[in-house]
């Protein structure tokens, strides 16, 4: 077991999944409190529309998945805010149209069709050395904006209303935190893939909502059984010889399972 | 009273999903007031306190608070929104989120807490009597801490007007009384206007009483008119429902008002 942190791959794969934890315990947590798990499942089903856009234009998938998520993220944002739609209607078109997109995009592409079921089911295992630091940089991006702008953050996601009375600027926060969760979902689909990047954007935080009182505790709390679950995830993955997302994600489920388990058992007083 | 009205209302109506929720609405409130709006449910009690803090645009009639557009002013108002509008599982303490209150006056970049925040955040805390509830979680708390919380989350702004939405309609009777007590305490800093449906904690301690239900009826007193009663319909069903105290009825005008 110890030689196989000789391989870079490896620790390519062990770094990834730290990095991916830190995102999605931060960001996480606001999808939690705020209740926007479906509008981040729809986010990261139209992300799959960008990648068939990156290949179809020649581009690295990634990037050009980043560019159409945030967009995506923006556009449902704004049309949430200024027609006063169901956002829960919109969620379920974009869900759709994104993954239609991504298809069709990857079909009209000449040559070889790539491995798509890497980008649903995540390969954390073969993310490369470049990919690393896109990943660190967007990590930065994120913890940085989230310590600028916590106070505004909070006070959108946990009354609206009153943060409107207060004058604070409500539409520029919420399509900020959209954009916040948009990067977050782009950079766990290398680590889990679209399809699963629900659940490491909901269980840590809400593993973590039962231990800790305060926003800043939770994320905290969230970032390290992210990084406890991707970490033990690859491992018995590389054990087993099974595919590293899932593996990832069903330890995630299987402790969750637990903890509420044991909630139902013995009750906070 | 002297001086240009805290807020006045002129000429408001509103009109949500093609019904009319408000018509014509005339209605000022002077520095010093403690007013109370009544009405039956649906009567447009919230929406005309939405329409104030400019949360609602109303469709004809404009609005003026301390002598400015509501988008311009409503940060000096302290608001009190009907109990649970908000989600109390989010993690958060008492304290933090009485604190919060004061981001409306941090123009900063990015937004930081002083002393002088904390410092007022403690005394709406002492003043609400929830001091030792501020390292508690909002979740943790009972229904009446939790509406003292919210009262002092408006109160820590050291808002000029304090609008507050049915501010008893959760608690229990006494606790209610308890609450009219508190805000009784509070106008000599700044001027109080209410809504409720719920005549029976209402008492000699309002200055001014008007009766709302889609159309208003004031009188600029504290009492309630028989012409108010009959144009507000529905009110008076309520009225007698909640056993008014009848210092508030006409016919003992002017002998216990305050």
């Amino acid at each position: 077991m110890i030689s196989v942190f000789a391989y870079e791959f490896f620790r390519n794969a062990l770094v990834a999944g730290l990095l991916a934890s830190v995102a999605c315990g931060v960001i996480g947590t606001y999808v939690v409190v705020r209740k926007m798990v479906s509008l981040s499942g729809g986010v990261s089903h139209a992300a799959f529309g960008g990648i068939g856009l990156g290949y179809y234009l020649g581009l690295d998938p990634i990037l050009s998945a980043t560019v159409f998520t945030v967009a995506v993220a923006l556009g449902m944002g704004e049309l949430s805010l200024r027609q006063r739609q169901n956002l829960d209607t919109i969620i379920g078109a974009v869900w759709a149209a994104g993954m239609a997109l991504g298809i069709l995009f990857v079909y009209l592409t000449p040559g070889f069709a790539p491995d798509l079921f890497g980008y649903l089911f995540g390969n954390i295992l073969l993310v490369p050395r470049e990919d690393l630091v896109l990943m660190g940089a967007l990590v930065a991006v994120i913890l940085l904006v989230v310590a600028l702008f916590f106070r505004d953050l909070f006070a959108v996601t946990f009354d609206e209303e009153y943060a409107r009375v207060m004058n604070l600027p409500v539409e520029r926060i919420s399509l900020l935190l959209l954009v916040l969760v948009a990067l977050t979902v782009v950079m766990l689909i290398q680590v889990v893939g679209i399809i699963l990047v629900i659940a490491l954007l909901t269980i840590p935080a809400a593993i973590a909502r039962e231990f800790s009182s305060r926003l800043g505790l939770m994320m905290a709390l969230a970032v390290a059984l992210g990084a406890v679950f991707t970490v033990s995830g690859i491992v018995l993955s590389y054990l087993l010889n099974v595919p590293s997302g899932a593996t990832i994600i069903l330890v995630a489920a299987g402790v969750y399972g637990a903890v509420m388990g044991m909630r139902t058992l013995f009750p906070r007083d | 009273m002297s001086g240009d009205p805290v807020i006045d209302v002129r000429g408001v109506s509103v009109t949500l999903g093609g019904r009319p929720v408000l018509e014509d609405v005339d209605f000022r409130v002077e520095k010093g007031d403690f007013y109370a709006v009544i009405g039956p449910n649906g009567g447009g009690k919230s929406t005309l306190l939405k329409v104030i803090l400019g949360l609602i645009r109303p469709s004809a009639g404009t609005v003026r608070v301390l002598g400015g557009t509501p988008v311009e002013r409503r940060h000096l108002l302290g608001y009190v929104p009907q109990y649970r509008t908000f989600d109390f599982s989010y993690p958060v303490t008492v304290g933090e989120m009485v604190l919060s209150g004061r981001l409306g006056h941090i123009r900063n970049f990015p937004r930081r807490y002083g002393q002088e925040d904390r410092d007022a955040a403690d005394r709406a805390m002492a003043t609400m009597g929830i001091g030792d509830l501020a390292g508690q979680e909002i979740g943790a708390l009972s229904g009446g801490q939790q509406q003292r919380a919210i009262i002092a989350r408006a109160l820590v702004g050291d808002p000029e007007v304090l609008i507050l939405d049915e501010p008893t309609v959760y608690v229990d009777a006494p606790t209610g009384e308890h609450f009219l007590d508190l805000l009784v305490g509070l106008r000599e800093r700044m001027t109080v206007l209410l809504v409720t449906h719920d005549v029976g904690v209402l008492s000699s301690r309002v200055t001014k009483i008007a009766c709302l239900n889609r159309r208003i009826f004031t009188h600029d007193t504290a009492e309630i008119t028989g012409d108010m009663l009959k144009g507000a319909y529905g009110c008076p069903v309520d009225l007698i429902a909640h056993g008014l105290p009848h210092r508030v009825l006409g016919e003992h005008e002017g002998e216990e008002r305050p």
